[in-house]
């Protein structure tokens, strides 16, 4: 029982971690239809920006190194300023990546090349600027909170549950902003068809930088509670991350709100019920599960199935 | 150029970087976005790792490893990863799209992640001591220089026979050239499978090249890069891709003075190229340019082709 429960949460932690991510994709490609590369870098930000809001030192192998903020914020404070952080890094690759692109109407396979090339400028900036190194987010810096606590019987650590209880919070509120609100409304009218919500007066530029910067701050808070409950590997942790997010999305159904969160859930899940002495092949579940699905229900779980267009 | 800037090693990596860009090209000639070549190239660089350095039959404890064997391996690289890429590509290229290129990911990523986990293909430490067939590094340059002319001759050709045409209309609308009557799937089936079979040829002359194989040789970095290969180049004729591969493997080597910023310079390359050239370096327009100053006597031949 207690190792259910355990089993149980740490799918769920990790398969909201999922959620969250596949969401910033999924933002993304309902308004623009292709996938911006550069996601996981966001991601690896937002780590990178929590870690240095708490007050972390930067290492001594990076440009920045011993660089230390004079008044450490609490993480409550640190996450969703890292969020909002990673947002304005979102803005500004729709900027330079995508929006040229649009504006001249080229071929979208371009943007899977340039958002590549604004994921590796990133990736290599953090490097060079604050080294190669593992960096661990304390978990001090939970001011108050227990380290663990225990659930049913089982412990627990406090990470996981405010991990999982962040991500659901945005996963709501996400939900409820699309389905609920005008601007919502708007955004969907976007993903539909953007000309027509041009000529229906929505201003379609603007709801794209909207789904970029919503996808941002998704991503920074997402790397934020990573770098909190696994530490941060490197410049380049976003990657698994963003592979592993293609998954999700796929398998909920692309440009499907609920399907992502749905497709993230089954994917941490599983890869929770992996026995130990498989560990090293949990990584390849989650393209497994995604290669089946392609081939079985490409439309995904939750996703349409769209005419083809003569 | 400086001559330590343009050595026979790096040579040989340029030209390889043009045979995947031909490997990508190959597939998106009708269209299909596929990033499966870095898989291929996986499982011909392990296939001639594991027999060069575990068949003694084949002469890999002779001084100079026999080139008759490196032609071998090349011949059963080429044979699996076509029977390989003709059970995978029937199931996955009902895909479009975008959809194909993620399960391609998922695909080239399954390799990875197997290939790692299992000791008899190297796992992840990697097979090391890849006997050497040529003494110097120009040996390398020289052989690969002729799989390049071999594959360009047979691109091509591809650009001229009915195979190719047949390609080139389904790129343009895969609905319109089915309703011509051609075989679409057939023709998407041979375009992977060549794709994966020059992936594979690659793959057996890198591992020599290289000495040294492991799996994350590759992984979703080499699709991206590869990619980017035919996007910077240019996918409208297969000298774009050639181009793009010499150009963007050497591009780190010559940044390699600047150091820690030659990535970003890099990725500043791919980020911006597309911007400026969203056709590639040989764009239609260049050809056409190309075209008009080319002999009177050419010139005819090409448009009594049917070419635009």
């Amino acid at each position: 029982m207690q190792d259910l429960i355990q089993l149980l949460l740490n799918g769920l932690s990790t398969g909201a971690v999922y959620a969250l991510f596949a969401l910033g994709y999924t933002l993304v490609f309902s308004v623009l239809g292709v996938i911006n590369f550069a996601h996981g870098a966001v991601f690896t930000l937002g780590a990178y920006f929590t870690f240095l809001l708490i007050g972390g030192a930067v290492g001594a192998n990076g440009l920045l190194a011993g660089l230390q903020l004079p008044f450490p914020l609490p993480f409550w404070l640190a996450l969703p300023l890292a969020g909002l952080g990673s947002a304005a890094v979102a803005l500004l690759i729709e900027r330079v990546a995508f929006r040229p692109l649009r504006e001249r109407g080229a071929d979208p396979l371009l943007a899977l090349i340039t958002s590549l090339g604004a994921g590796v400028v990133l990736v290599n900036l953090i490097q060079l600027l604050v080294g190669a190194e593992s960096y661990a987010i304390p978990t001090s810096s939970l001011a108050g909170l227990p380290a663990a606590i225990t659930l049913l019987g089982a412990r627990v650590r406090t990470v996981q549950l405010l991990l999982l209880a962040v991500a659901g919070l945005l996963l709501v509120a996400l939900s409820l902003w699309i389905d609920g609100s005008r601007s919502g409304k708007a955004l969907r009218a976007v993903a539909e068809d953007p000309v027509t919500a041009q000529l229906l007066g929505i201003p379609s530029g603007r709801m794209i930088q909207i789904a970029f910067g919503l996808s941002g701050l998704l991503a920074g808070i997402a790397g934020g509670l990573v770098g909190l409950s696994v530490s941060i590997a490197g410049p380049y942790f976003g990657i698994g991350y963003g592979l592993k997010g293609l998954g999700v999305l796929v398998l909920g159904g692309l440009g499907s709100v609920p399907g992502a969160v749905l497709g993230g859930l089954i994917i941490g899940l599983a890869e929770a019920c992996v026995p130990a002495e498989l560990s090293g092949y949990r990584d390849v579940l989650a393209y497994g599960v995604l290669f089946v699905v392609l081939l079985v229900r490409p439309q995904g779980l939750l996703g349409r199935v769209l005419p083809t267009k003569v | 150029m400086d001559a330590t800037l343009l050595d026979a090693s790096l040579l040989t990596q340029m030209l390889i970087g043009a045979l995947l860009g031909l490997s990508v090209y190959l597939p998106l000639r009708c269209g299909q976005l596929s990033l499966a070549t870095p898989g291929f190239y996986a499982i011909g660089g392990t296939l001639a790792a594991l027999l060069s350095t575990r068949m003694s039959g084949l002469g890999g404890s002779d001084p100079t490893y026999p080139i008759g064997s490196v032609l071998l391996e090349m011949a059963l690289a080429a044979l699996l990863c076509g029977t390989l890429a003709a059970g995978i590509g029937k199931l996955v290229l009902r895909l479009r799209g975008v959809y194909l290129a993620i399960a391609t990911i998922a695909l080239v990523e399954i390799l990875r992640v197997s290939t790692l986990n299992q000791e008899a293909l190297g796992g992840a430490v990697g097979i090391f001591g890849i006997p050497q067939p040529f003494d110097e590094p120009a040996g390398y340059a020289v052989f690969t220089l002729l799989l390049l002319v071999v594959v360009c001759w047979l691109c091509e050709r591809l650009e001229r026979n009915r195979l190719g045409r047949a390609m080139a209309a389904i790129r343009d609308d895969e609905l319109a050239a089915a309703c011509q009557g051609i075989n679409t799937e057939r023709t998407k089936l041979v375009a992977f499978v060549l794709s994966a079979v020059v992936a594979g040829l690659v793959g057996v002359i890198s591992a020599h090249f290289l000495n040294s194989w492991n799996a994350r040789l590759g992984n979703f970095d080499a699709s991206i890069t590869t990619l980017a290969f035919v996007v910077f180049g240019g996918s409208r004729t297969w000298a774009g891709p050639v181009l793009g591969g010499l150009v963007l493997t050497a591009l780190p080597e010559v940044l390699r003075p600047i150091g820690d910023l030659r990535l970003i310079v890099f990725g500043l390359v791919i980020l911006i190229g597309p911007l400026l050239l969203p056709q590639g370096l040989i764009s239609p327009s260049l050809l056409m340019w190309v075209k008009a100053r080319l002999p009177r006597s050419n010139r005819t031949m090409q448009t009594h082709g049917g070419q635009l």
